[in-house]
């Protein structure tokens, strides 16, 4: 449908040119996007939740690669897709039970016939049930079916319950879409809602007379911060400016403004200063699988320095910055240099950085990373709005919300 | 009716590995004969009378078993559960009961007769639990499900064939272009981990212990010589000294323990402790049918594997020997697992283990 391509080219462009900063705003624009196509999608007869996964990758591949350091963009596209199996499992396991249900009240002296599709049923539930979880050492020696075997199931369970249950079976599948949609809803929601949800969990962490540091500025923190001070919590901020953006400023006067005391400080003093502290708090960019933190640039000196003074360092992520895949060059696949200009002003610096001057390439170069890797040893506490979490725990998270057969999105070859 | 290890000093599963990938030399093999053959005529008539009076057959679970062992490319594990085919094929049980009890009696024969091998235990116990899990669920008769379990059995070693290839295709993405990788022991696992990258054009060079006793190093640079890899040999006291040239360290695990540490050719604990201390990852590659129901608290709290030392010169009879074969490393020391289930952190494992056993 053109109108639904125009939107996703519209998406495209938008996360190419950077017009949408920041994994909030990007995982919204991404879930509503998702959303529009999903309601706008034709889908077959049978097997509905392969070909709408299908769909949903061959966008989604679209999106992540127009902006592949945009974490929160993929998670948006694998918790959907996640959703929508999820979906036509549950459909499937109450078509079936809704089935075999039938098949036990027809009657009683058939009960050696009627035994046989009711255990069928149980076991193609099983074995649907066994597709969706991850790979695991129960399901090791079992045959594992294919992992679109979900829709497969429900068509081979309405085979064998005969014809007329076909028509039950349509009216079930024809839901799938819908159910998609509600829950794609409450992901929105619940995108839009995270800071609230980390927010009321503040009064339990930060307590009288602390003094608490954070760097740059973020949104979560600045929530997280306000909401402890509602509940008459007195504290002290030191909020470190966040070079070379210099965000922290704006923060402090946030906070200020809010009737904290707050104290700014240069990033080169955070060592200096970290001994007089109680805690970090920090927000996050992406929190990767084995709970290492994608943060903006600075955060692994502040680690570093709160492992060394025995600081607790807190990350507050939203569920949807969660992404399940697996760190192994972090500084390099997923840091994006900005421009130098934000360090150097041109108009001084313009003979040493002149690409025509001399041999032709310039002497002084400028490294503008925005990103930090902080690897997960260094992090205490993660607070999401499920809760506090270990590091270590990140993997539970993960098998929660998404599949194992989404981690690599990649849609079919146009066929 | 078990049968009784020849010479319980030795371990057998650390003699096969090195029958299968050490340089032998004659001195550890006329040791080895010398140590077995005094008793190696009753153990023979034993079984075969004990087999004679039980079903009459002569059949012998562990003698399938160390047949099946010698492959040099099949898997411990898999080398059990075939030998546990075995004893269902030729079992003359009529109901699942007398199947399940005729098993166990196998299995428990094996782990008497080698009481190190982790990897065996772990792959009985796993076969086992399929039994009775899809025994109770399914509504078969005898025969088509005996059939089932023959034919499960026998796809194992596919199973274990298609791990290392995840498991490779997950490791490899972790070698970086220029990174220099520290391996320890002969894993079948972490070399097909670095054929995939080498295959994949990537640039990286190897660093391999000497592996003594087993010397495994040997066999590991030849076979890393074949595909065009750089590799430099050490000796093992010479980790700590490169140590600072090193990215990563990959090793393969003889068993995966429920804390999530590992337990792996005696020197793994040694490496892990260095690579620890100078913020260097150590990745472990291991199939998930290694994972085991053990919890070793300390560096002796497993079964001794024990395994003779071949100095090249006499040692005076009053001079003791460390003949350990193998140690635990906590998981503290390491940062990845990478197995069939996935990328996994050492939190994960007693998760797994939880899942299947409870």
């Amino acid at each position: 449908m053109p109108d639904v391509h125009s939107l996703v080219n519209e998406c495209v462009t938008k996360l190419k040119k950077r017009k949408v900063e920041g994994s909030k705003a990007t995982a919204k624009l991404t879930a509503e996007l998702l959303r529009s196509f999903i309601s706008q999608q034709r889908l077959p007869h049978s097997n509905q939740a392969g070909s709408l996964i299908d769909a949903v990758k061959t966008v989604g591949e679209k999106l992540i690669a127009a902006n592949p350091v945009e974490l929160a963009v993929g998670n948006v596209v694998r918790r959907v897709l996640h959703i929508i199996r999820e979906e036509d499992l549950s459909l499937t396991t109450a078509a079936v039970g809704g089935l075999s249900l039938a098949a036990e009240s027809d009657d009683e002296d058939d009960t050696e016939h009627d035994d046989h599709p009711v255990l069928s049923a149980s076991a193609v539930a099983a074995a649907a049930r066994n597709a969706l979880r991850p790979p695991s050492l129960q399901t090791l020696l079992e045959d594992i079916p294919h992992s679109v075997a979900a829709p497969h199931t429900s068509s081979s369970g309405g085979d064998s319950e005969g014809k007329s249950k076909s028509a039950d079976k349509n009216s079930v599948t024809r839901k799938l879409k819908h159910n998609v949609i509600e829950a794609v809803n409450e992901l929105i929601q619940d995108i839009s809602t995270c800071h609230e949800q980390i927010a009321e969990q503040a009064v339990e962490h930060i307590h009288h007379n602390e003094v608490i540091l954070t760097l740059g500025s973020s949104r979560t923190v600045m929530e997280f911060l306000c909401a402890a001070k509602e509940k008459k919590r007195s504290f002290r901020v030191f909020v470190a400016e966040g070079a070379p953006r210099y965000q922290g400023h704006a923060l402090a006067k946030e906070l200020a403004a809010r009737g904290l005391q707050t104290t700014v400080i240069t990033d080169s003093a955070v060592f200096a200063m970290i001994s007089r502290v109680n805690m970090v708090i920090v927000g996050a960019h992406a929190v990767m699988a084995n709970g290492g933190v994608i943060a903006p640039v600075g955060l692994n000196m502040v680690a570093l320095a709160a492992q060394r003074h025995a600081v607790p360092f807190v990350v507050l992520a939203g569920v949807h910055k969660l992404c399940p895949l697996y760190p192994h060059n972090p500084e390099d696949l997923l840091n994006e240099l900005k421009s130098p200009s934000e360090l150097l002003d041109f108009g001084e610096f313009s003979d040493c950085l002149d690409f025509g001057s001399g041999t032709g390439s310039p002497l002084l170069h400028v490294v503008n990373p925005a990103f930090d890797y902080v690897p997960p040893n260094l992090v205490s506490l993660f607070i999401t709005d499920t809760g506090g979490h270990n590091p270590s725990y990140m993997y539970r998270l993960i098998a929660d919300y998404y599949s194992a057969d989404d981690l690599v999105v990649r849609g079919k070859s146009a066929s | 009716m078990a049968a009784e290890n020849p010479n319980p000093k030795i371990s057998l599963y650390y003699q096969t590995r090195a029958a299968h990938h050490g340089v032998v030399t004659s001195d550890w093999l006329a040791q080895a004969q010398a140590a077995a053959g005094g008793r190696s005529d009753d153990v023979v008539s034993e079984n075969y009378l004990s087999s004679g009076e039980e079903d009459g057959k002569g059949f012998s679970v562990v003698d399938e078993f160390n047949n099946w062992r010698k492959q040099p490319e099949l898997a411990e594990a898999v080398a059990a559960i075939r030998a546990l085919a075995s004893v269902i094929r030729s079992s003359q049980a009529t109901t699942m009961m007398e199947l399940e009890i005729e098993l166990k009696k196998a299995v428990d024969s094996l782990k008497s007769w080698d009481t190190t091998s982790i990897s065996l235990t772990a792959g009985c116990d796993l076969f086992i639990r399929y039994v009775t899990r899809t025994s109770a669920l399914e509504y078969e008769d005898f025969d088509s499900a005996k059939s089932r379990l023959i034919e499960r059995a026998e796809k194992f070693g596919e199973i274990s064939y298609k791990a290392r290839r995840i498991i490779a295709m997950l490791g490899q993405d972790f070698i970086l272009d220029g990174c220099t990788i520290l391996v320890h022991g002969f894993s079948r696992v972490v070399l097909e981990v670095l054929r995939t990258a080498a295959q994949n054009k990537k640039q990286f060079r190897v660093f391999c212990t000497e592996g003594r006793p087993d010397r495994t190093g040997l066999r590991l640079s030849n076979e890393l010589a074949k595909l065009d890899v750089p590799v430099k040999l050490l000796i093992d006291s010479a980790v700590a000294y490169s140590m600072d040239e090193v990215d990563m360290v990959f090793v393969g695990a003889d068993g995966v323990v429920e804390s999530g540490g590992i337990i792996n050719m005696m020197g793994t604990y040694q490496i892990a402790l260095v690579a620890n201390s100078m913020n260097k990852p150590v990745y472990v590659a291991a199939e998930s049918y290694k994972f085991a129901r053990l919890y070793p608290l300390d560096q002796k709290d497993m079964e001794p594997a024990l395994r003779p030392i071949d100095f090249g010169v006499p040692i005076p009879s009053k001079v003791e020997v460390e003949t350990s074969a193998r140690d635990y490393t906590p998981p503290q020391y390491l940062t990845l697992l990478f197995t069939d289930l996935g990328v996994l952190t050492p939190s994960v494992v007693s998760d797994e283990l939880i899942q299947l056993y409870l």
